[in-house]
């Protein structure tokens, strides 16, 4: 079985990344998982993950270059298997972002989950295509309206592609922002619950600047607690993985100009 | 809400609102900004909202017709696009002479996001305002709550949205990939 879940915000800064991976540490606990830096442009999951000075990266795969296969690029860290992306522009410039198509199917074959860290904006293909090719969205959100309004286009996105809502995580809360209040309405409007409310935490950001997640660096943190409720209220869905594949596969994806 | 005489610096009929509200943040605007629905100002009514604005940034709102302040005030123009905008420029010392409420204050952002519907704008403006301004807006979850309970303007983002992805699907090439709009 395997599911493709797009980790999505519409908005830069509301701790997707730290999102992913403790999403990721979290189901690891009852799934194979593999997290995927699908966020091409601004890629930064490879320095939460310790994988800074990764040899082959998602950059590689996304370029026209047959010498370098999946495998070369997934890397076994903390339960997890963890395809990182690289930081140079030139990379990215040259990647053909329709390539994640084909990696998205090569992975799919070999695990149960795969989590799609997705770009902060909807802008470009490589925005949207991790949405355009999930199976279901988590979109994270702060608190606050700009949050919220860019959330919103996010799941009315993913829906205008099929991609189904597997919940929203609010991240970076504030004691003073009162969630509880505000989960019913939130769940009125967005598809799949309220899955946690992640409270603001320095764990979050000394474990980014540790280079490691925030469930290996913080396990009894507030927020990883917080994090490992949320994966508790994904159900992962059992799709055969072949099948799967090949839908990613035949997944209508352009052809690049 | 009593203000002190100020100097017409800029008028425009039928604008939108963001419009006159990143102009005064892009000009550091003192003084204060009076909208009035274009459908009011052919009418006889006296359907307006003032506005006052400190360095660009919103502070106090009153509307004219039903004597309310604050989030409020804005409410009661909110959605009557066009507006008629004029501008005054006051004193900034003979501004601050005017009281500050609790019943008048609005959340720094609270003009962008709520009458121009513009978070880019919003966030703009919060980052202009002076601390001890966005501090008292952000502690309670009040703006979140407002907004999540404003059916139509969240319809209005989640239609705009649908139809930017459908038009961004025509672009991109990726229509097939689309769903029919009956499945949701």
């Amino acid at each position: 079985m395997v599911e493709a879940v797009a980790v999505a915000s519409g908005k830069g800064g509301t701790g997707k990344t730290t999102a992913t991976l403790a999403l990721g540490m979290a189901l690891a606990e009852r799934y194979d998982v593999t997290v995927v830096d699908a966020d091409t442009g601004m890629a930064n999951l490879l320095f939460h993950a310790g994988l800074a000075d990764a040899p082959v990266t998602l950059h590689d795969l996304l370029l026209d270059d047959d010498d370098v296969a999946v495998e070369d690029a997934v890397y076994n860290r903390f339960g997890m298997d963890v395809v990182p992306c690289g930081t140079s522009l030139d990379a990215f410039r040259d990647a053909d972002p329709t390539r994640l198509r084909d990696v998205v199917a090569e992975l799919a074959r070999d695990t149960d989950v795969l989590l799609l860290d997705s770009p902060a904006a909807l802008g470009s293909v490589s925005a949207v295509l991790p949405v355009v090719l999930a199976d279901r969205v988590v979109v994270v959100l702060q608190p606050t309206v700009p949050a919220l309004s860019d959330g919103l286009k996010v799941q009315e996105y993913a829906r205008s592609y099929g991609t189904d809502g597997a919940g929203v995580l609010f991240n970076k809360v504030h004691d003073d922002d009162n969630v509880e209040r505000i989960a019913d309405r939130t769940e009125r409007y967005f598809d799949g619950p309220v899955l946690a409310s992640v409270p603001d935490a320095d764990a979050a950001r000394e474990a980014r600047d540790a280079g490691e997640p925030l469930l290996a660096r913080a396990p009894e943190s507030a927020a990883a607690e917080a994090f490992r409720e949320a994966a508790a209220s994904i159900e992962i869905r059992d799709e055969a993985a072949e099948d799967v594949a090949a839908r990613f596969r035949s997944a209508v994806v352009p052809e690049q100009p | 809400m009593r203000l002190p005489r100020g100097d017409l610096v800029r008028s425009r009929t039928a604008t939108a609102p963001g419009d006159a509200l990143a102009w005064a943040l892009d000009a550091g605007h003192t003084g204060y900004v009076v909208f009035e629905p274009a459908d009011a100002v052919l009418g006889d009514g006296d359907d307006a909202c003032v506005l006052t604005v400190a360095d660009g940034v919103p502070r106090l709102a009153y509307h004219t017709d039903t004597e309310r302040g604050g989030p409020p005030a804005l409410a009661d123009i909110a959605g009557a696009e066009p507006y008629s905008v004029d501008c005054y420029a006051v004193d900034g010392s003979a501004l601050t002479d005017v009281p500050e409420t609790d019943e008048l204050t609005v959340a720094p952002d609270a003009p962008a996001e709520r009458l121009a519907g513009d978070s880019a704008l919003a966030e703009r403006t919060r980052a202009a305002a002076p601390d001890e301004w966005t501090e008292e807006s952000a502690s309670p979850s009040d703006p979140v709550e407002a907004f999540l309970a404003d059916e139509e303007r969240l319809d209005a983002i989640r239609d705009r949205a649908r139809e930017e992805a459908r038009r961004k699907a025509r672009e991109w090439d990726l229509t097939d990939a689309l769903v029919d709009d009956d499945e949701h």
